[in-house]
Formats: structure tokens, sequence, C-alpha cells
């Protein structure tokens, strides 16, 4: 009985050498799905593009893999300059190469906001720890602060440069005025000169009236009531009109009719989206002072800084 | 020197030394863990037909499972600060992490559907007569453990769809009479999902629960062999005892009345005959590494085509729309939804009887269906005996009914718990910007 073969064994064996060979397949596969990135792409073709501006030696230096900014107290995993490697090298490589390996334009704030010190993604958004592009930019499923691409910021009627300054004012929240976030500024403007703390509690300060705005950007959008909104359904768009005819948006509302400009009601919609709560820590909070200071006409980086008349409303 | 170095080494590591080779080989058939595999097993239980090999495919997705998770361990930080990094870690820089998370990911959903067949198997077959109900409450257990592990697992992630899913499974289990909130209140650490609840989940997920469904699994493979098989044997013993064996008639007496006839009518032994059984080495076990293979390449398969699910951050503030329980309870939410009848202000909560009340039968009947089931027992060991037609439908209907509550709830279900049909549009959840 022991030496007859069993009926089933030709088959069992069949399968487990076709089994064994899928197996094979398959960790192959896996394999070539690993190795074959979005990253690797480009990481091949940076250190020729090095060389070709005369930087031989980095070029020859060049290590291949993830790269990343990484700033723990500020929360900030910013992996973005794994494909973004031109980032750094302004003085070197033509801004007219493509991204991702474009430099990064050489703006005045950059000499004050360092790469190694506020990362990617505090000013541009998306998912710093995500390496691939859909990932990174778009993020998954669910994920609420998608890159604020120049796409993005034309659907909602700005530019990319006006839309990042909302992500500017996490940090400068507390500026009565800061130079370069001409929008948010406007925005502050607008805000004391139609009084909204009359109705508005901002940061303890304000009547009760209307709704708290100490957080107004992490609201949760679902919340908000569409029916009466033309157009996409955004927060942005949502304050944008509420800003301007908050008796359409909500009806029944006290909130009067402003009748703002299309461009002052975006302003004030990137003003109170930009109003979250941030783990971003105190050494990253600018003085308000300095910002009035530098907002002053007069170059005169001596004069003491005037005091603001009345203390920074928000 | 050697000897003494020996002598050492027994001393330390082996309580116990056989005197005698009858010592030894008795040492081997009365250990639990050497104990599994008979020498011989049935034909019939080697039958791809009758088991499907879903036990072992069970037994094959928990130690996937054990290694891929062990692998996790090493980048998992159960903090409510770090999880959901070291998830995205996980997913973009570790090397194979994605592919090891998705793998983990697609065996835990597939042990959780397998199982169940398994069980479903079992009682088509009637296979939990005498001896083996035991078996089958303890499969009961490992049943409801499996669900657990999977539950456990699901908060890990600490996103979105992680948060609401525990915060919908553990607003049922509030639900049950008297013991309710301490229940839930146990399970989450506190009154809301926090830090507490997710090390509470963590170490249930890594240590505790996987400790107990291994500890049981080896019982349950012990108890199969105490059993004397798969229950497809006791269908070939019947055959066996109704075919009288012919023997030589070479001689003819009387017994006196004990028995009719002229000789002795011989009928086969009940145990098996050498005919029914082949040598477990190497035909189960290269089965066994088999169904372990083919498991193992379809997880595998799965994993790379199909990427787990995370979404954003847990956000305690932000509900999604509509927040889902993990599809293996999304019936219970559906039946909790639906059993909840609003009165004008009034609203009759449906959490008790659809979430605690009608699962707690349905979970009782079955523990005790063995004791309950009064069909004959040539019935044990058959696919869907004529005899067990009655229950083998309620069974398939119930089953059918679960499955179906949950298609509508995965699929079906949209922003407000309305139904959505397939091609409908839904509304589109706003977006920040």
């Amino acid at each position: 009985m022991a030496d007859q073969k069993e009926s089933f064994e030709a088959k069992d064996f069949g399968w487990m050498v076709a089994m064994s060979l899928l197996f094979f397949v398959l960790v192959a596969v896996g394999f070539w799905l690993e190795y074959s990135t979005d990253w690797g792409t480009y990481q091949r073709t940076f250190p020729g593009l090095l060389g070709h501006y005369g930087k031989v030696e980095e070029a020859r230096n060049f290590r291949a893999g993830i790269r990343q900014i990484w700033i723990p107290q500020m929360g900030v995993t910013d992996r973005c300059v794994t494909c973004h490697l031109g980032y750094e090298w302004a003085s070197v490589l033509p801004a007219t190469i493509a991204e991702p390996l474009k430099p990064h334009p050489m703006n005045d704030w950059l000499a004050k906001h360092e790469f190694a010190r506020f990362g990617c993604t505090p000013c541009h958004g998306g998912d710093g720890a995500a390496t691939s592009v859909i990932g990174a930019h778009q993020g998954g499923r669910g994920w609420e602060d998608p890159m604020l691409s120049r796409a993005l910021a034309a659907r909602n009627g700005l530019t990319m440069n006006e839309m990042i300054q909302m992500r500017c004012n996490f940090c400068h929240r507390h500026d009565v005025a800061t130079p370069g976030m001409e929008q948010i500024n406007l925005a502050k403007q607008l805000f004391k000169k139609k009084k909204c703390l009359v109705c508005h509690v901002v940061e303890g300060r304000g009547g009760a009236t209307g709704a708290e705005l100490t957080y107004e950007g992490d609201r949760n959008p679902e919340l908000l009531n569409f029916a009466h909104v033309r157009g996409e359904r955004t927060m942005f768009n949502w304050n944008v009109q509420h800003l301007t005819q908050a008796s359409v948006v909500s009806p029944g509302t006290q909130m009067p009719d402003f009748n703002f400009k299309p461009d002052e009601s975006r302003a004030l919609t990137l003003l109170l989206l930009s109003w979250r709560r941030l783990p971003y820590p105190p050494e990253y909070i600018p003085d308000p002072e300095v910002a009035a200071a530098a907002m002053q006409p007069s170059p005169t980086p001596t004069a003491t800084p005037t005091p603001a008349a009345t203390p920074p409303p928000h | 020197m050697a000897d003494k170095l020996k002598a050492l080494w027994r001393k330390t590591f082996w309580a116990w030394s056989p005197e005698s080779e009858r010592e030894s080989s008795e040492a081997i058939v009365r250990n639990f863990w050497l104990h599994w595999f008979p020498a011989k097993v049935a034909r019939a239980s080697m039958d791809w037909n009758y088991s499907f090999w879903l036990g072992t495919a069970s037994a094959a997705l928990l130690l996937i499972l054990t290694v891929t998770g062990v692998m996790l361990m090493f980048f998992y930080v159960p903090s409510t600060e770090r999880a959901y990094g070291s998830i995205k870690d996980l997913e973009y820089a570790v090397s194979f992490g994605r592919l090891l998370r998705n793998q983990h990911r697609w065996a835990a959903e597939g042990m959780v559907a397998v199982v169940y067949i398994h069980m479903a198997r079992v009682f088509f077959t009637g296979a939990y007569r005498g001896t083996r109900a035991i078996n089958w409450v303890v499969g009961v257990v490992l049943f409801l453990s499996t669900l657990f592990l999977s539950f456990t697992g699901y908060l890990l992630p600490w996103d979105q769809l992680a948060f609401w899913a525990i915060t919908v499974g553990t607003s049922i289990a509030k639900q049950a009479p008297l013991v309710g909130p301490t229940v839930q209140f146990i399970l989450l650490g506190g009154h809301e999902i926090g830090q507490q609840t997710l090390l509470r989940f963590y170490v249930l997920h890594v240590f505790f629960l996987p400790v107990f469904v291994w500890v049981l699994f080896g019982y349950h493979m012990w108890r199969v062999r105490k059993d004397g098989g798969l229950a497809a044997i006791e269908r070939v013993r019947d055959a066996r005892t109704m075919i009288p064996k012919t023997t030589p008639a070479s001689k003819s007496y009387s017994l006196f009345g004990i028995t009719p006839g002229t000789s002795v009518q011989v009928m086969s032994s009940t145990g098996l005959e050498e005919s029914d059984q082949v040598f477990s080495s190497p035909n189960m076990s290269r089965r066994i590494a088999l169904v372990f293979l083919v498991v193992f390449n379809i997880t595998l398969l799965a994993a790379l085509l199909f990427n787990a699910p995370l979404e954003g951050l847990a956000n305690p503030s932000v509900t999604p729309n509509p927040a889902k329980a993990p599809w293996y309870f999304v019936w219970l939410q559906e039946l909790v939804a639906s059993t909840t009848v609003r009165i004008g202000g009034f609203t009759v909560s449906g959490a008790l009887l659809g979430g605690i009340l009608l699962p707690g039968f349905l979970l009782g009947v079955l523990t005790l269906w063995p004791w309950l089931d009064r069909s004959p027992l040539r019935t044990q060991g058959r696919w869907l005996a004529p005899e067990r037609k009655r229950q083998n439908v309620t069974f398939a209907v119930a089953t059918l009914l679960i499955i179906v509550l949950i298609m509508v709830g995965v699929y079906l279900r949209g922003p407000y718990w309305r139904i959505y049909w397939p091609g409908q549009a839904r509304p589109e959840t706003p977006r920040l910007y």
C-alpha cells in the first residue's frame, strides 16, 4: 500500500510546481514594483543635469534614494525633495528646467524661511510623507490638505502665490500687515474696516452674535449648507459667496450682505481659512512688530519700531 | 569533558529524558504539539470537494498574518501622534513596506471570510455531531476571536476610516443591556477614542488575541485528531458496516440463535480499512504545503494589485459622511439603521435590537446548534444531506441575508446613510478648496 502511488499524488505535485512558479513570478513582480518608483526615474536624470551645468563633483557624489526634510518640532517630514531635486540649485540651474527638477525661485522671503527650517508643505500643502506623484500632490482618499497648485488656485480665481499667502498666515496670524502678503493684508484691513468683531469672536475678543471664527479654517466642510451656493461645493466657495451675500447662502442669517468685490471676498476667505489650530512651536511665530517695521515706507532699519496704535486684532 | 557538557546541556534544557524506546515513542504520542498528524489519514478527508481545505487555508492565513504582523511591528508606533505617520512611512519610505501592509490587510479580511466559509462547510456537512460538538464550539470562539483580531487591527492606522469604524463598532457594543456602557468604557479606556484606546487595541491585537488564537487553534487541531479525523470518515464507516463481508462458507455451524444463518455474518470493522487510508507523510504534508502556497500566492497577488485603504489622519471633530463599520460588522450597522424607528420627535434606537439582541440570538443558536440538531446521525460527513434540508436552507438564507446587508451597507449606502444605486450620482463630498 505504501509503495503504491495515490491517485492524487501526481496532481498535487503538478499543482505544487505550478504554485511555486507563480510564487516566484509574484515575488519578481513585487521587486519590479518596488524598484520602478516615480522618483527613481527623476533621480537617474538629475546627476547628468548637474554635470551639464558644471557641477561635476556634486553630480559624482549624488546618491540615489529617498530624501527628506525632517523638522520634528513642526511635524514635518517632507520627502518632496526626493523628486524636486533641483530645489536649492537656483544659482546653478536655469529656471527653465521642467518640473520636478526645476530649482525653487529665489524669492525674497526664502532668506528668512530656509528650506531646512521650514520644509515644503508648511507653505505649499500636500502630503509631504508621500513619495509618489499622485500621493504627494493630491493625497489619498480623504486627504483634506491638497497641494496648493496653480490649477487649484486658478479654480478658486487666484494665483498660486495668492493662495499660498493663506498658509503664510498660519504663522503670521498676528501681524497687522506683512510684506508680500497682499491678499491677507487686504483681508485684515477689511476685517477691521467692516468691524467683524462686533458680531464675531476671534481669540476671545468680539461680540457673540455670530459664530466664533478663531479656528474657522478647521470647520468641517460637510457641515456647511451648500443648497444656495453656486459652483463647486468647496468651503472656499461657500465662504466667498457667504461673505458677499450672506442672506442668499444662509437664508435668515443676521449677517448683512457686504457685497464685497470678488477679490475682496476671496482675500477674506483666505484669511478665514488660515485660522487653524496648528502645532507650530513659538519660535516659528514671528513678532508682529518686525512685520510692522518692515511695512514702514521709509527704509530706516535703525528706527525703533512704532508700536501699533491698537493691539493686533487677531 | 564532552560528556560533562552534554550532561549539562541536557540538565539545562531537558527536564526529562526517556529511558527506553517505548518511553520515547510515548513521549511523542502524548505530546500536544507533535500529535497533530496521525500516521495515516482517511482518503475521504483528502478529498478537495469535501472540505475544500478551508481550515488549512485559515491556518495559512493566520501564519501569514503572524509573520507579516511581526514585521509590521518593527515600524509601527502605537501612539496617536506617530501611528498615522508610521503607516505613511511604511507606505512610502520602507522597502516593501506597502506590500507588507497590503498583504497583512488582505490576509486579515480574507481570514474573516475564509473562517466563516469554513464554518459554513462544517455546518452543511453536519460535521459537528457527537464529540465533534466541542470542536464546533471551539470553532465559533475562534471565529469570534478572528473578528475581534481584525477589529482591533482596524483602528491601528489611526486614519479617518479606522477612527470612525471603531467609533461605530464600539457604539453598538455600548447598547448591550446592563454591561454595554462598561464594555465600551473598558474597550476604549475612557469615554471616547484616544491614546488609551489605541494602546489597548494594539496590545490586544499584537499579543493577547494572537496568542489566544494560536493556542486555541492548536487545541482545535488536537481535537480533530481526538475526534478521529474529519467527519467524512463517518460516511466511509457507515458504508463499510452496511456491506456484509462474504466469508468463504467453509464450515457451517449453528450459533444457537445468536445470529441467523449458518455462518458468521462478518461485517467489516467500524474502523477504517487499510484501503481507506493513506500515509500522512508525504500525502497530507504535501497537500498542506500546497494549500499554504496557494493562500500565500493569493494574498501576495491581492497585495500587489490592491492597496490597503488609508485616509486622512483621524480627526474626532470631522465625521466622514457616511461613517461605516468594518465590512464584517456593516450588516449590524445596517440592522441598527433599519430598526431605528422615528415616531414624530421620538427616536427608538435600533442598536439594542439590531446590534445586540439579534446577533446575540444568532450567535447563541450557532453555538448550541450541535445539541439542537435532531437529524439522524448518518447525515454527518455528508454534504447537504436531505434529512438536514430545512436547517441547511435556514443557514444558507441567513448567510445570504447577512451578505445582502453587507453589500447594501458597503456599496449602496452613501451620504446620510441613504441608498444610492450603482450609477446613481452621489452628492459630491464638499472639499476645502
